[in-house]
């Protein structure tokens, strides 16, 4: 498809070697990528002129799921191997975790609290300063975790629902959010209002937390895989369809409303991931051919932000101050876009 | 759209009832110096000896797909497993599935038609059933999954047959074809079979179902009387389909009989397409593919095989046949 008439933002290409599983920003700029070849690679984050700067070798299989760590210059790598390893902006490794095997499937920190949850079949792994506590085992295995804002509960989904924890008692016995299915995803809203799953059955499940009041949203192409909340909790936006799906949490709530349906420019391709903006109200979508947009959520318009390469977007992340997005496909690409006017 | 070259892995399930020999197979699948790089799957009683990267241990968390389909269920943890697999950066030649011993297997399978992912990154190759020789007509008699798991499967290995007479031999070998006349067939003990006559073998591509012809094992075994109530049945066009008739009817066909029917299976010929239509059903779910291309001096014909309980066979025939492409 064409951008005729659209600036193009500057913006590159380079390949990271294997499936981009997720993506993080180090304090100095540059981003910090895990891959399915069990690396994190670092590049530079510059848009233009990017280049990979160092990689360092963390897992013996794949990397499965990554995490910005709650304290310091540092993230999380998840891995087949069962391992759970920190790695410094510096490159330096240490290992945190060892399930003996047990896949490393989800990872979520609170910095507010130096909190990590790592989950490994139907257990959660809650870390705080080298201690180690255990939730569950959950009714099956657990396939995402999310901590609340301010990191006092965390939210576990598995089949039949979501677990929430809180943080300073784990030994206690959860409250159960029950809805029947498979979930994939689970995100808390930033206002603390709502815990969001995605399933595997092209819909998406919400609950109010004060009531315990649910809803569900269906009519999806396909199942989804990738929720985000806008920073100020008016929006749930999610993957799974051709067009940008956006559920209005503002006011009295999406109940009885259609969402916000925003065409993309990325006709024939479903939405594969999605990332809100740090601050404002944007979100950051990749697509199954590769392409990355943006959904201005006020202004009600998706622009185009970087072209198909033929292999869908696996992770998508936000610099920190908002100027840059970051993606990256199942193939290994990896493309930077720099947002920031010239001043 | 998406063109992701990579080629679909090839998946071989394995099933057979507790002590048939499925670990010894997967220990020898393991281990022999094959070239070939194998992500094995094993249940969580499995007893896989071996440490090896590529041994995932699965829980066989089984749920239902809320899609008003009652028989419609899946294995959550195989979605997971193999989503999870896809992200490592060596390439796969293939990935073997064990399920216990007492798993029914159609919602391993059924996996493999539900969920995007996994439909796009691998390919049901073949269900594969380790037989015992000494004991599986006992087991015919206490439990249904012994049975349920001859009729899914493509290859079956009698295994074991060094303890049993060759008598004894042909009773199982008699019981086995009155359930799934279509199934291969190897005569093994130790589970020891050459692995390319089990693995990536296109078995659910079923160009070979139509070169089976088992009608000879019917003359001996006219009586339908068995106590076994799963039997298999096929009917052959002599021409090509209509596809739009054929869609309609076999729709039908498995949202209304798609609880009894376990296994259904095609090789179509349609008019004015030089490649076969090639058809498979698991209950009520179902999919087709363009298969092999015809080769010339091929007989342009169109076969279909059930294999399931209470088969109306003279329906089924009727019904196919009047599917067949009007001149």
């Amino acid at each position: 498809m064409s951008t005729a008439g659209t600036a193009t933002p500057p913006q590159q290409a380079l390949e990271v070697g294997g499936y981009v599983v997720g993506l993080g920003f180090t304090n100095d700029g540059r981003v910090a990528v895990a891959t399915g070849a069990g690396k994190l690679v670092f590049v530079t984050g510059a848009a233009t002129a990017a280049s990979i700067t160092g990689e360092v070798a963390v897992h013996r299989g794949a990397s499965l799921s990554f995490a910005r760590d709650p304290a310091g210059d540092a993230f999380l790598s998840g891995g087949d191997d069962g391992r759970l390893v920190r790695v410094g902006a510096d490159g330096a490794t240490g290992e945190l975790l060892d399930t003996k095997g047990k896949w490393i499937d989800a990872l979520a920190s609170s910095a507010r609290r130096g909190l990590i949850a790592a989950s490994a079949g139907k257990q959660v792994h809650l870390l705080k300063a080298g201690t180690v506590q255990v939730l569950g085992p959950h009714p099956s295995t657990v396939t995402d975790v999310s901590f609340s804002p301010d990191g006092s509960r965390l939210a576990a989904t598995h089949y039949g629902g979501v677990s929430i924890h809180l943080t300073d008692r784990p030994g206690e016995k959860p409250r159960t959010l029950a809805w029947k299915g498979s979930h994939l995803a689970v995100r808390y809203s930033p206002n603390t209002k709502f815990v969001a799953t995605a399933t595997q059955e092209n819909a998406i499940h919400v609950w109010r937390l004060a009531s315990g009041a649910d809803m569900q949203m269906q009519g999806y192409l396909t199942k989804v895989k990738s929720l985000a909340w806008s920073a100020d909790s008016n929006w749930l936006v999610s993957s799974g369809a051709e067009i940008a799906v956006c559920w209005g949490f503002a006011g009295k709530g999406p109940e009885g409303q259609p969402p916000l349906e925003l065409n993309t420019h990325s006709v024939g391709a479903t939405v594969t991931q999605v990332a809100a903006h740090p601050t404002g109200p944007f979100m950051a979508l990749g697509f199954s051919h590769g392409a990355v947009e943006i959904a201005d959520l006020e202004k009600k318009r998706v622009l185009p932000l970087a072209e198909r390469v033929d292999s869908p977007v696996s992770a998508i992340a936000w610099s920190p101050d908002g100027w840059r997005v970051v993606a990256g496909t199942e193939s290994g690409v990896l493309r930077l876009v720099d947002l920031k006017p010239k001043s | 759209m998406t063109s992701s070259a990579a080629t679909p892995i090839p998946v071989t399930v394995l099933t057979g009832y507790l002590g048939a020999g499925k670990t010894t197979l997967l220990n020898r699948i393991l281990t022999e110096n094959h070239g070939k790089k194998y992500a094995v799957v094993i249940n969580e009683f499995g007893e896989v000896g071996i440490d090896n990267d590529l041994v995932v241990n699965a829980d066989e968390e089984i749920f239902e797909m809320n899609n008003g389909c009652i028989c419609c269920t899946v294995r959550g943890d195989l979605i997971r497993i193999i989503g999870g697999l896809m992200k490592r950066a060596d390439k796969l030649d293939g990935m073997i599935i064990e399920t216990t011993g007492l798993a029914d297997p159609a919602p391993v399978a059924q996996t493999f038609f539900t969920d995007d992912d996994v439909r796009a990154k691998t390919r049901l190759d073949a269900i594969v059933t380790v037989v015992d020789a000494k004991f599986f007509l006992d087991r015919l008699n206490d439990s249904h999954e012994a049975e349920e798991q001859v009729a899914f499967a493509d290859v079956i290995l009698l295994n074991k047959t060094d303890l049993v007479s060759a008598e004894e031999l042909n009773a199982v070998e008699a019981k086995i074809r009155e359930i799934n006349k279509y199934a291969k067939v190897f005569h093994t003990q130790k589970s020891e079979i050459e692995l390319d006559k089990i693995l990536d073998r296109g078995a659910f591509d079923l160009q070979r179902i139509l070169s089976v012809e088992p009608e000879f094992l019917d003359e001996h075994h006219h009586h339908h009387e068995h106590d076994g109530e799963i039997t298999s049945t096929s009917v052959t066009i002599d021409g090509p389909v209509n596809p739009e008739r054929f869609r309609m009817w076999i729709s039908g066909v498995l949202r209304e009989k798609g609880q009894d029917i376990l296994r259904s299976k095609g090789v179509l010929a349609v008019e004015g397409e030089d490649r076969r239509l090639v058809f498979q059903g698991v209950h009520m779910l179902m999919d087709s593919n363009w298969g092999q291309t015809w080769k010339p001096g091929d007989a342009r014909t169109s076969k279909m095989v059930f294999i399931g309980r209470k088969l109306d066979n003279d329906a089924l025939r009727r019904g196919f046949l009047a599917c067949a492409q009007k001149r």
